[in-house]
């Protein structure tokens, strides 16, 4: 909302700069967001008379005009043709520079000299109006500022409202809120005009049938008018307001609903069938030509005006094509109405069609406003079209507005606020704010809001008002006791130690969009019913690539190594903590958190000390057995079982633990890597937070520490190569069960000195007994023991050479 | 002759013994070896020997010679490799074997900031869902369907009844649904609205807060949000309060901080007011209460809402919001 300060003062008196205004009405919930200083650059600009004007010889479209700037007669050079000998216009002499910038010099144009450069209203910034030089009144003096002839100077507040305060739609609305915070008396201009012979009802008709959407409709009528341009100070006001200037008898509409936030509609009266207005439902599915020329589809919940025979304008939203005011127009209908708020809304929105009104009429304006702003249009149309007003106006309005009575307790509100406001002070407050204000006792108050404050309906809204006026800085400044904080979910302090533990492990962390294209899914291969396919669907996508909910971290984590790769950083190592998405039968869908890892790139940099090595399916496995360590999740296994869409059918596994899938590793499969246009094979961790959960040893248990020497064997054994390295740890465990402390696969060959079809797995085992040291004999036996069973169940043969199995 | 040659190695050897400066080795070296040195000296007197006697001593004093050259070369030697040890050749300045560090996102820096400070304050951290029920979303918190505050936040909707949620506040009533109060909670979290330029992501992040309790006033929620900006931005930051619009809070106020980018002189940040708005907030509407079940007459409370993207933007001097989710590393390393 764009309001003038000079069309606030004709309201009520302000005594403060334009800056502090701002702040005032700011602090107090209408915050301004831009002043504009008008006209202050025209200050140079001067008027002029022209004394002659003739056609310049070497340019047809050109004249000269000889004009009188009061101390001196200079000549101009000019491209329009509209002034006439005698007329005042404004006159920038050389030096001034024009609003958009421009600074006009004293030149030669075609070889006659031009001292400066007389102005359209659009050149000035005052209007949009570029059909010629801006005539100015006779009654001034050559020479004058124009700025101050024609008091242009003027401040513009920008002004943002918060839905609740529709009352401030308006200069009216602010001046009061600013009479309010000042206790300055605001002052409605009186509004009078001369009414013609013939009565209203005897011209037109007003049936409202349907009074719930149409509680209160006002109209006057005006004959003979001449429509015509609008004055100057109106369509500078209309301007600066941001409304186009059409014809004065719209114009006047627009400038009445900005100052009085009223909606009106004009319509040609002739065109009215049967000289009457009828309001009621449009039915189902017909259509009506708006007077953008847009048709538009009704249901049977819109409001409709119509005359006799047709409708003629959607109710509060927008007129139609077929009774707009023309050039022609001779008769003009103004309605001024009250219309249901939650009907037009819902119009509007099912139209997608708002405008002012519709604006207005939806957060509820003034139903007792309606008789003021139409006599005030009548007034402003028989000023500025002349014409003949009927006598009397059509007011239906059945069920006339009675004032709410709110209770209001001063303790309660010193309560709230805690302050100690004293109850007379409480009414002083409620009344600058033009509430009708009864004392009933020590402590209640009765408050009656004025019908134009339709936000404050209960006690809570009063003792905003309270403190509104009291100022939001003068209430003082407490602490609230505090109270040790019961614990986070322990969820929350796992997630922030993980994330620091894969921060120290060189990883950083991301977050992407929570919505991903439903392409991501065929990308990933995911089958019909995959999980990966139930996605939460958007009904208003920004973008088609954002118009699902993601069901995995992946497509995430593959854009961003898309990103950087296409920005030359192809050594990744990146992991998110988000959630994913589930759809499932009910009507929420089940979210649940996820951790993704990813390495792509390097496993280890080219340093001084150390050769480059592309990252591998090891590296991401590192980091999930440390990830598991940290969190003491015992016994989990590795298994290459039910391949999982996305993932390398070889190099992948499920991860479990106690029989629960808690996440799958492994490297990103070929297709998906073509899939996100990347070159470089990628490595991911994925872990399910939720199963993960429950599995964690919140409290870990001491282990007394070995007294006895460990003793060390080795073994190189020969094998299969599909026989898992599980396995024979599983089998030396198994064996050597209390004395195996640990097992360590220390090397793994495989070559040109065994068949293709082996490997040699070297393990080092360290047995140790907690009771006792063990006797190299005891050691032997088990360890024989060990080997015995990994050869027959494996199929395996020890290696030759030496002892200890390095080949 | 022969004698002399020996006692003059025997001589070099135990001077040579005694050096440890590399000129001391140099002088030592000339004084034998030197063309005109000791030994040059004595050989000159060869001639003088009878002529069956010269292949003898001569044969002897190379042998000397040999054998004083092997020593004061591996004098040399030890000298050079004792210099090597003491002296400078070793770099300190070669990078160390490092383990590579990783970065937490900022928005996660920042969210955990955050809720660290009102942790110490008494809040307990929550989270909950962002698929979101109308219900909670805006119902509950005092918005019915056809309402125009609705139109403040644009919407993603995933039906009639579900939507993204548009904001954290959801969790006040989740929160209060599921417990009687006191209730002191903050819930940090993922929220969307339909809406993409520098300055709007259409999925960012907030952190609501609530504080409910029997006498909690908005005296109060001024102190708790002051201590709060105090501590995120620095304690000598100039705040301020003005009156706002939710529909959930009533009276509800907007809190602003002095421009940390011109200290209030007006800058294109600030739009030239000095001020940046950081926090929405407010007294909570007894209309939520009631939809919770809590009895306004008996508690009150405030509730307060910020964007974490902001906050982590003026303390950064970040200018532009998508960065945070494009998640260029070179961007995420500088946090």
């Amino acid at each position: 909302m764009r309001v003038s300060l000079n069309w606030l003062k004709e309201f009520v008196e302000i005594d403060r700069t334009p800056a502090e205004l701002a702040e005032m009405l700011t602090m107090a919930g209408l915050e301004v967001e831009g002043l504009e200083h008008k006209a202050h650059n025209l200050s140079d600009c001067k008027v002029c008379r022209i004394l002659d004007i003739k056609p310049h010889p070497r340019a047809d479209r050109l004249s000269i005009c000889q004009v009188d700037a009061g101390k001196e007669t200079v000549s101009v050079v000019c491209g329009a043709t509209n002034m006439r000998k005698g007329d005042f216009v404004p006159l920038a002499p050389p030096g001034t520079t024009l609003p958009d910038g421009m600074l006009i010099k004293e030149s030669t144009i075609r070889g006659e000299l031009s001292h400066g450069m007389l102005l359209a209203e659009d050149e000035m910034d005052l209007t949009d109006d570029h059909t010629g030089i801006m005539i100015l009144p006779d009654k001034l003096t050559p020479g004058q500022p124009l700025t101050e002839a024609m008091d242009l100077e003027d401040w513009i507040l920008e002004i943002t409202l918060t839905p609740n305060r529709i009352d401030c739609a308006s200069v009216l609305g602010i001046a009061r809120e600013i009479g309010a915070l000042t206790r300055k008396k605001v002052t409605i201009p009186e509004v009078s005009f001369e009414e013609g012979d013939r009565a209203i009802e005897d011209l037109a008709e007003v049936n409202v049938l349907d009074s719930n959407g149409c509680p209160r409709y006002t109209a006057g009528l005006i004959d003979t008018v001449t429509i015509g341009p609008s004055p100057f100070w109106m369509r500078y006001r209309l301007y600066t307001s941001g409304v186009r200037s059409i014809n004065n008898v719209v114009d006047i509409t627009n400038y009445v609903l900005m100052e009085f936030g009223q909606p009106l509609h004009a319509f040609d009266y002739h065109r009215l069938g049967e000289s009457k207005i009828v309001v009621k439902r449009a039915e189902q599915g017909q259509t009506f030509i708006t007077l953008d020329e847009q048709t538009r589809e009704l249901d049977d919940q819109t409001l409709m005006i119509c005359d006799g025979k047709r409708e003629v304008a959607i109710a509060g939203i927008m007129g139609g094509l077929n009774s707009e005011i023309t050039e022609d127009s001779t008769a003009v209908l103004i309605e001024s109405a009250y219309f249901n708020p939650t009907m037009i809304r819902r119009s509007s929105k099912k139209l997608s069609l708002s405008t002012e009104a519709s604006y207005r009429f939806e957060r509820g304006i003034d139903i007792e406003g309606t008789d003021l702003a139409l006599r005030r249009s009548l007034q402003l149309m028989q000023q500025l079209a002349g014409g003949t007003i009927a006598k009397g106006v059509i007011d239906c309005y059945p069920n006339p507005w009675s004032a709410p009575h709110i209770s209001l307790r001063s303790d309660r509100a010193n309560t709230i606020l805690g302050t100690h406001v004293a109850m007379p002070d409480m009414i002083e407050y409620l009344s600058a704010l033009q509430m009708d204000v009864k004392k009933i006792d020590h402590n209640n108050i009765e408050v009656s809001p004025p019908s134009f404050r339709v936000d404050i309906t209960r006690e809570a809204d009063l003792v905003e008002e309270i403190a509104r006026l009291i100022g939001y800085d003068n209430i003082p400044v407490t602490l609230p006791p505090i109270r040790p904080a019961e614990e986070d979910s322990t969820e929350l302090s796992l997630r922030a130690r993980l994330k620091n533990m894969l921060v120290g492990m060189g990883f950083t962390e991301i977050i992407t969009y929570s919505f991903i294209s439903p392409k991501s899914a065929d990308i990933l291969k995911a089958g019909q019913n995959s999980n990966l396919r139930s996605f939460v669907k958007l009904l208003n996508p920004l973008t088609q690539d954002q118009s699902v909910m993601r069901t995995s971290l992946i497509p995430g984590l593959l854009s961003t190594v898309r990103l950087n790769s296409l920005r030359g950083q192809n050594d990744l190592r990146i992991f998110e903590w988000g959630k994913i998405y589930i759809k499932g039968e009910e009507e929420l869908p089940q979210e649940k958190q996820v951790l993704a890892v990813l390495i792509t790139g390097m496993g280890s940099s080219q340093e001084w000390y150390q050769k480059r090595r592309e990252a591998d399916f090891f590296d991401i496995k590192g980091v999930a057995e440390n990830i598991l360590e940290e969190l003491g999740i015992e016994k989990t296994e590795f298994k290459r079982n039910n391949p999982k869409e996305g993932f390398d059918p070889n190099e992948y596994a499920r991860i479990f633990s106690s029989g629960f899938g808690i996440g799958v590793i492994g490297k990103v499969a070929k297709e998906v890597i073509e899939g996100y246009g990347l070159e470089k094979s990628a490595y991911i961790v994925e872990i399910y937070i939720e199963t993960l959960f429950p599995l964690i040893s919140r409290v870990k248990k001491f282990t007394p520490l070995a007294k006895f020497p460990s003793v060390r064997r080795d073994i190189s054994i020969i094998l299969n190569r599909s026989i898992e390295s599980a396995m024979l740890i599983n089998i030396v465990k198994e064996i050597g069960k209390d004395l195996v402390e640990s097992v360590k696969i220390f090397d793994i060959y495989q070559g040109k000195q065994i068949i293709p079809q082996e490997k040699a797995l070297a393990l080092g085992i360290n047995y140790r007994s907690k009771e006792r040291t063990l006797t190299d004999e005891e050691v032997n036996e088990i360890h024989e023991e060990v080997i015995r069973e990994i050869r027959r169940q494996t199929g395996g043969r020890l290696r030759e050479g030496p002892k200890n199995g390095n080949p | 002759m022969k004698d002399q040659l020996l006692e003059l190695k025997m001589k070099a050897l135990k001077e040579l013994e005694s050096v440890s400066e590399r000129s001391d080795l140099e002088k030592l070296r000339q004084q034998y070896l030197g063309r005109k040195g000791l030994l040059a000296l004595l050989l000159k007197k060869l001639t003088a020997l009878p002529k069956e006697e010269r292949p003898v001593i001569g044969k002897l004093a190379n042998q000397v010679k040999e054998e004083l050259h092997k020593q004061f070369q591996f004098v040399s030697d030890s000298l050079t490799a004792k210099a090597v040890e003491s002296e400078s050749a070793f770099d300190v300045t070669l990078p160390g074997r490092r383990i590579p560090l990783g970065h937490l996102h900022p928005i996660t820096k920042t969210t955990e900031e955050i809720c660290t400070i009102f942790s110490t304050l008494g809040f307990r951290v929550v989270e909950g869902p962002e698929v979101e029920l109308d219900y909670y979303n805006f119902e509950a918190l005092n918005m019915p369907k056809d309402h125009p505050a609705r139109d403040i936040q644009d919407t993603f909707y995933v039906s009639d009844t579900v939507v993204l949620r548009t904001h954290t506040s959801p969790m006040q009533i989740r929160i209060m649904e599921s417990q009687s109060p006191p209730v002191s909670i903050i819930a940090p979290g993922k929220v969307y609205r339909p809406d993409s330029d520098v300055s709007h992501t259409p999925m960012f992040h907030q952190v609501e807060g609530l504080l409910v309790d029997k006498g909690i006033t908005f005296g109060d929620l001024k102190g708790t949000l002051t201590t709060f900006i105090h501590q995120i931005f620095a304690h000598d930051t100039k705040l301020r309060f003005r009156t706002g619009f939710f529909p959930f809070t009533e009276p509800s106020a907007e809190v602003d901080i002095q421009c940390v980018i011109c200290k209030g002189a007006g800058c294109r940040t600030c739009s030239y007011t000095g001020w940046i708005e950081i926090l929405g907030s407010g007294m909570v509407d007894p209309e939520v209460f009631k939809a919770v079940g809590y009895d306004p007459e008996n508690v009150s409370g405030f509730a307060f809402g910020m964007g974490v993207e902001r906050i982590a933007m003026l303390k950064s001097g970040l200018d532009d919001i998508r960065l945070f989710f494009e998640n260029d590393i070179r961007f995420l390393q500088q946090f």
